[in-house]
């Protein structure tokens, strides 16, 4: 008989996810990039999926792990859609089961390797939800969640532009604080990337954008020695 | 366990309103069996500085008479009494000469300073001084301490108001120490001379 | 002189420090209480979650108020407190259908450790305190560690600020080293208990953003929700 294997470590990874609530509904962004230890293996795996009509989730950690959590959500999304009763799948719903996933993996002794934020319309009574998950089965609200490295970099930024204010910031506000979040974070973490994708949940449903590029600015680099300058 | 842990004290000084105050545990004991309980770990220095060394009491011992010897050497050179603040910081170079092989004891100082000032701090092994403008405490029962005089100084506390006070922190936080208690001594210092009180506590 | 060789050189590429073996548990911090008064029982808790050195969420609610009317206060993994009042809230519901009343404050209280201890070799990391009113009405608090062991108590404080706050309750609840020995009022009650978390919030840093306190009497339980520090 083959002994039974359990996912020990990680080993292809996204960085940090970041989320917000903003005035019409929330946001997250992810960079694209999907490592093999310190290799940039795949630069172009996106991490950010809807989940039925207005859910979003978000997930770093391992990638295959990811996969297999979003093949389920696929799952059950059918089976649901199947029954016909009416009820639907709101952001509330997909949290609750994906901290029941993972925590009953974590009680196997075999966790699914990831943290996730969960993003969209709270319930059948509308409202915004903003939800994390990770391997241990740790869960959470709150208006801006940032998971790996974001949590030390982004976190303190997010709050500082969203915490009282989830009501009333904008649309462009929201975009330009996820957007120079995510610069920071391809500043200063070495695993991440500048190619990156934001998702939306408001009124007129989810929008995912294409990846796109983010602008960087190295003229600094030009006067450290050791980086650009060479005396 | 550790060295910190091995006999057990309880140390704390408060601020009041021209005076301060300090107070320690009376027991010796080796883990969790008790020697004695007229153990002495506050030490006065002059008519207004006292020190607390709660930790290691053999480093205790050693240690007042250190500063015994340190302060008289003071006096004689000087002709004055050492101040509480010039004090704190003959304590901390002692401990700091140590860098590398530390006493294991983290004092507590209060007294009044000249012009009648209210001065306290403690210090960890290495003589890294800490100020505080209400309470300072030290010793196993160190979280227990903090609750209870967090919960019960105010400020302005004239000297028996501070002497209540400081005897309700201490013998409340020691009641949940296993490795300090068995009674405990308070001083409050005032400008027209020491408060000494003794306090029966639980004996358990 | 130097405790390290002068521009020293790592012999491997430096690595960023990476969870390689799995634990299946975490300390997500907070305080809890619980008061028992002649006719009345106060049981509150803190409302931030932390991990690390990180707050995860400032309003994370880990007192739970059970349907036979006890509250539930829960510290230590935040996941395991979620399970285990899931738990038990499914056997008060087989307990109701099973014989047609509600299970009285000490019945649960039993049961409380005995689900505990089936779980002895893989224990739900959370100290419970468990406050209500007994069959003659009168306030109980009972408290519990992670393995079952429990006992009745008038007053309790556990969690992160527990060593603080039980010397203080002791003294300003259980009058110890004191002359005088007052009946203590509802109003007094959550005056201490108040003041206990603002002292509590000032030294730990696990212990703070909102206090959640509930306040249980024969008439029905009220919630309030107080603001405490948030640095």
């Amino acid at each position: 008989m083959d002994p039974t294997t359990r996912t020990q470590q990680p080993i292809v990874t996204g960085t940090s996810v970041l989320g917000i609530k903003y005035k019409d509904g929330v946001m997250l962004a992810a960079d694209t990039l999907a490592s093999y230890g310190s290799l940039a293996r795949f630069r172009d795996v996106e991490r950010l999926i809807k989940v039925g009509g207005t859910t979003i989730i978000g997930a770093s950690g391992d990638i295959s792990d990811f996969q297999y959590i979003t093949h389920l959500l696929e799952k059950i999304l059918i089976k649901e859609s199947n029954t016909e009763d009416g009820h639907q799948l709101y952001a509330r719903h997909i949290h609750e089961y994906l901290g029941r996933l993972m925590y009953g993996r974590r009680s196997k002794h075999n966790p699914l390797w990831n943290s996730i934020i969960v993003g969209g319309i709270k319930d059948g009574e509308g409202g915004k939800f903003l939800g994390f998950v990770d391997l241990q089965g740790t869960t959470y609200e709150s208006s801006t969640i940032a998971t790996g490295y974001g949590s030390y970099i982004a976190q303190p930024l997010l709050r500082k532009a969203v915490e009282g204010r989830e009501d009333s910031l904008t649309e462009e506000e929201a975009i330009k604080v996820l957007d120079d979040c995510m610069r920071v974070l391809f500043y200063r973490d070495a695993r991440s990337s500048n190619k990156i994708q934001r998702a939306t949940v408001n009124a007129s449903g989810v929008t995912i954008t294409d990846p796109y590029d983010l602008e960087t600015e190295w003229g600094f680099a030009e006067s450290i020695r050791g980086y650009g300058a060479t005396d | 366990m550790s060295v910190m842990e091995y006999n057990g004290a309880a140390v704390m000084a408060m601020k009041g309103k021209g005076c301060v105050a300090i107070a320690a545990d009376r027991r010796f004991g080796v883990q969790l069996m008790t020697l004695s309980t007229d153990f002495k770990k506050i030490f006065q220095i002059n008519d207004k500085t006292f020190i607390g060394l709660p930790g290691l009491a053999t480093d205790v011992q050693t240690l007042s008479e250190l500063f015994r010897f340190k302060t008289n050497m003071y006096k004689l050179r000087e002709e004055r009494d050492i101040s509480p603040k010039t004090f704190a910081h003959m304590v901390s170079s002692a401990l700091y000469e140590k860098r590398f092989g530390p006493y294991f004891c983290e004092p507590v100082i209060a007294g009044l300073e000249k012009d009648g000032t209210p001065f306290i701090c403690n210090m960890d092994t290495l003589g890294c001084i800490n100020h505080a403008k209400d309470f300072v405490v030290s010793g196993t029962a160190s979280q227990q301490m903090y609750g209870s005089a967090e919960g019960l100084w105010e400020p302005d506390l004239e000297p028996e108001e501070l002497f209540e006070t400081i005897s309700q922190a201490i013998m409340c936080a020691v009641d949940r120490d296993a490795s300090s208690g068995w009674g405990a001594i308070v001083h409050v210092i005032t400008p027209d001379g020491i408060i000494t009180r003794t306090l029966k506590a639980r004996m358990d | 002189m130097f405790a390290y060789e002068q521009q020293q050189q790592s012999s491997c590429p430096v690595k960023a420090p990476v969870e390689h073996r799995f634990s299946p548990y975490t300390d997500n911090g907070g305080t809890t209480l619980a008061i028992a008064g002649d006719d009345f029982c106060v049981i509150a808790g803190d409302t931030r979650q932390s991990e690390g050195y990180s707050i995860n969420t400032r309003y994370a609610p880990k007192v739970y108020q059970l349907s036979n009317g006890a509250v539930l206060a829960t510290g230590g993994m935040y996941a395991d407190g979620v399970t285990l009042v899931k738990m038990i809230e499914q056997r008060l519901e087989w307990y109701r259908h099973a014989h047609a009343k509600e299970m009285s404050c000490g019945a649960l209280a039993q049961m409380l450790s005995t689900i505990l201890y089936h779980k002895r070799m893989f224990p739900y990391y959370v100290w419970n305190t468990l406050g209500g009113l007994d069959e003659e009405g009168k306030g109980a608090v009972y408290s519990y560690d992670p393995v079952g062991n429990y006992e009745k108590h008038k007053w309790n404080c556990s969690g992160s600020a527990g060593h603080l706050v039980q010397p203080f309750l002791d003294n300003q609840i259980g009058f110890s080293h004191q002359r005088e020995k007052p009946t203590l009022t509802m109003e007094r009650v959550v005056q201490v208990t108040k003041d206990a978390f603002t002292s509590a919030t000032e030294r730990d840093i696990y212990t703070g953003d909102y206090l959640e306190m509930f306040l249980v009497t024969k008439e029905g339980i009220q919630k309030t929700l107080t603001d405490l520090k948030k640095d």
